[in-house]
């Protein structure tokens, strides 16, 4: 009996100190229906957990829409896990607090403009896994089909974009590829790259917080080109309701379309197999830049943008370990893994020249777009806020690329929401 | 002695079977409402509240996405009720005379409403597609292209659109409780009429729907009821667009609490309080409205 007691005492203790030194983080994330970068951040858990035995890290899985009602509803309860995914325009969780200052990451092994994108009253808050351009993708068979050339520089001009959809349309192929059925920025992207690079990064900036008028001449021109654009029969016919992921599916499979102009995240589904939603073997992919606006002030602006990245709750009983996770992804191998499996742009420091592996000849390309850009840091909805953000995403995504409401009405709406007349 | 009926009241049984029902109401119902009234002359974030007095209202009243979402639904609610019931009573009044494959019509018109908003709403964004949609292939197969629109694209058809489709799923649960009063008709009655030699459209007009009424008024309310709270279909399929064309006072709220990048539950509890006051006011008007002046004797 005297036995026992002691052998239970010492099963008691052995779980009690075992319990002890065991942390368990919690993590919520979106990326459930995108398994490359699900399978990037499973595979940093492991990393993580082999290095620190004691801490185990419990991450589920969600879509964005419910996972960010679900945080909205948890962080007020108290009940929010310890690491979540976020991205930088949901300011209300800094305004309010809700999130751990990150300075203690090692923020040397990351680019200073996504360290800045998601700084907040001068401290850090998020890990920016993923950065994303925007592209202008296309299909280089039905390009040469069409007769038209790509420039040296890559980039075709206002008219030629308008001379590609009138072709297109002739052969009854849809020019672009894109769809609003689902998320509420792709549309718009026709806008504010085409507004961005007529008024340069300050101008533009100033229109976006409202500095600016919407009814300025310049901006009033430019939504007249893009017009002329849609018009000439730019867009599919079913743009309102197509999803993202349909658009993927538009362009590359069925019917098939000559462009989509998409974050360069596009690859990360696109280089999937085929079965899986990807594009077919060897389809001929190309990119170039968004097409020079007339009388534009910077055509070499383009815009670049933050976009999943995790952050950590202010409420989390194990800071230090949550702290350290989020550490582990500041190297530039995590970079390099994060290139190579997820093949999309990030905001950790990468030499895009180690990248190997079938698609290295891709981010070359991809480095091309980009050469001697100017970059515009955050889409319009990531930095606009309330009413302007909500008219913005009504108008531009939507009505004014479908060809609902004219240029004067769209003028109207967006001066109407940032209280000017 | 003789003990008052009070005493009598046998108070610890109706504590006790009164008291789960009361308790669930009190946490699941009056005290949201009342939090709800509460935090609307709040602003409510995640570690403060500060009082705010009739600001949130003040702002409401100059709100045009609110007044615009109020139009909408309101034009939901009072064009489905009328149509659904006008529609279920035909429904009901082409089983009532027996029409052949009869027992077929009854399954089919009903099952719509077997179906969840989210399902419906997923197959009428098929059906609605501009290139492969059921409605613009038909309208191709009949010779009819020049009419095929963008249905939920739009921002002129959109809420028609929806309308179309809540129409489509209720009619049938409208024709089943029509029905079912059909056949609790007094049939000495409709008999009567037929021997006055009463054709079917002046029997319907001034005899069955006399004797239906109640039915009739408790359907349209309880129509009118659902319609103004309606969230779930116009999610799937608009998210209230084009143009805030179909957004309803139910999705407003949401985004405003929910998709806002804001913390605060005051302003959208100030929405959800205002229209619980509109939505009591109607109902309570509607039924006013309609109560039934003389009680029908058969």
């Amino acid at each position: 009996m005297g036995m026992l007691k002691h052998v239970l005492l010492a099963a008691a203790l052995a779980f009690s100190v075992n319990a002890s030194a065991q942390v368990k983080l919690t993590m919520w994330s979106h990326w459930a229906a995108e398994k490359i970068k699900r399978d990037y951040v499973e595979d940093a858990i492991k990393r993580f957990e082999a290095a620190n035995p004691g801490v185990k890290i419990e991450a589920q899985w969600y879509e964005k829409t419910a996972l960010y009602a679900a945080l909205k509803t948890a962080l007020r309860a108290g009940t929010a896990p310890d690491l979540f995914y976020a991205e930088p325009d949901q300011v209300e969780y800094m305004e309010n607090g809700l999130l751990l200052d990150l300075s203690a990451v090692n923020w040397a092994a990351i680019e200073p403009w996504a360290k800045e994108i998601w700084s907040y009253k001068g401290k850090p808050y998020g890990m920016p896994l993923e950065a994303a351009t925007v592209e202008l993708y296309y299909n280089k068979k039905l390009l040469t089909d069409l007769g038209i050339k790509v420039p040296a520089n890559l980039q075709l001009d206002a008219q030629g974009l308008t001379d590609l959809a009138k072709r297109a349309r002739a052969k009854n192929i849809t020019p672009m590829s894109l769809g609003v059925g689902d998320r509420p920025y792709p549309g718009a992207y026709l806008v504010h790259e085409a507004l961005l690079k007529k008024l340069g990064l300050q101008e533009y900036d100033a229109l976006l917080k409202g500095k600016l008028s919407w009814s300025d001449a310049r901006v009033v021109e430019t939504l007249r080109v893009v017009r002329s654009w849609t018009d000439a029969g730019l867009l599919p016919t079913t743009f309102t309701t197509l999803k993202l992921g349909e658009a993927h599916g538009y362009f590359h499979t069925n019917p098939g379309a000559v462009t989509m102009l998409v974050g360069s995240w596009y690859t990360s589904r696109a280089f999937n197999p085929p079965d899986k939603g990807g594009q077919p073997a060897n389809f001929p992919l190309g990119i170039m830049k968004f097409p020079a606006m007339p009388g534009a002030a910077c055509n070499e602006c383009r815009t670049l943008s933050v976009g999943g990245s995790y952050v950590a709750n202010a409420a989390t009983k194990h800071p230090k370990q949550a702290i350290a996770f989020l550490n582990s992804f500041a190297n530039p191998e995590a970079a390099t893994r994060w290139l190579e499996g997820v093949l999309v742009q990030t905001g950790i420091k990468a030499d895009y020249s180690k990248v190997s592996g079938p698609h290295a000849g891709y981010f070359r390309e991809l480095g091309a777009t980009s050469a001697g850009a100017k970059f515009y840091f955050g889409q319009p909805i990531q930095v606009m806020q309330g009413k302007p953000k909500e008219v913005f995403t009504q108008v531009f995504n939507n009505a004014f690329p479908a060809g609902t409401i004219s240029v004067e009405e769209a003028v109207k709406q967006m001066n109407a929401a940032y209280g000017k007349h | 002695m003789i003990r008052s009926s009070v005493d009598r009241q046998p108070w610890g049984a109706i504590l006790a079977f009164l008291l789960p029902a009361f308790t669930v109401y009190t946490a699941f119902t009056a005290y949201p409402v009342l939090r709800t009234f509460w935090n609307s002359f709040h602003k409510v974030l995640p570690r403060s509240e500060e009082f705010v007095g009739a600001e949130n209202y003040a702002a409401l009243a100059q709100d045009e996405l609110f007044w615009r979402a109020v139009r909408n639904t309101f034009t939901w609610a009072c064009v489905s009720p009328l149509a659904e019931v006008g529609i279920g009573l035909v429904l009901a009044m082409a089983l009532y005379a027996r029409v052949p494959g009869m027992r077929f019509f009854r399954i089919a018109w009903f099952t719509p409403v077997l179906m969840s908003y989210v399902v419906v709403g997923i197959i009428w964004v098929w059906i609605y597609n501009y290139d492969w949609g059921a409605a613009n292939a038909l309208l191709r197969a009949l010779g009819l292209g020049a009419l095929v629109q963008a249905w939920i694209g739009d921002p002129k058809l959109a809420l028609p659109s929806l309308i179309f489709i809540t129409t489509w799923m209720w009619s049938g649960f409208n024709m089943v409780v029509l029905l079912a009063a059909l056949h609790s008709l007094p049939s000495e009655v409709v008999e009567a009429a037929e021997l006055d030699n009463c054709g079917w459209g002046a029997k319907l007009w001034y005899v069955i729907v006399p004797l239906i009424k109640p039915t009739l008024l408790n359907l349209l309310v309880l129509s009118f009821i659902g319609k103004m709270k309606i969230f779930d279909l116009v999610w799937i399929t608009t998210k209230g667009g084009p143009l805030w064309s179909t957004e309803t006072v139910s999705t407003y709220v949401y985004k405003r609490a929910f998709e806002w990048t804001s913390f605060d539950l005051g302003y959208p509890s100030t929405i959800a309080a205002v229209w619980f006051v509109i939505v009591l006011s109607a109902v309570l008007t509607l039924t006013w409205l309609f109560r039934t002046r003389e009680r029908l004797e058969y």
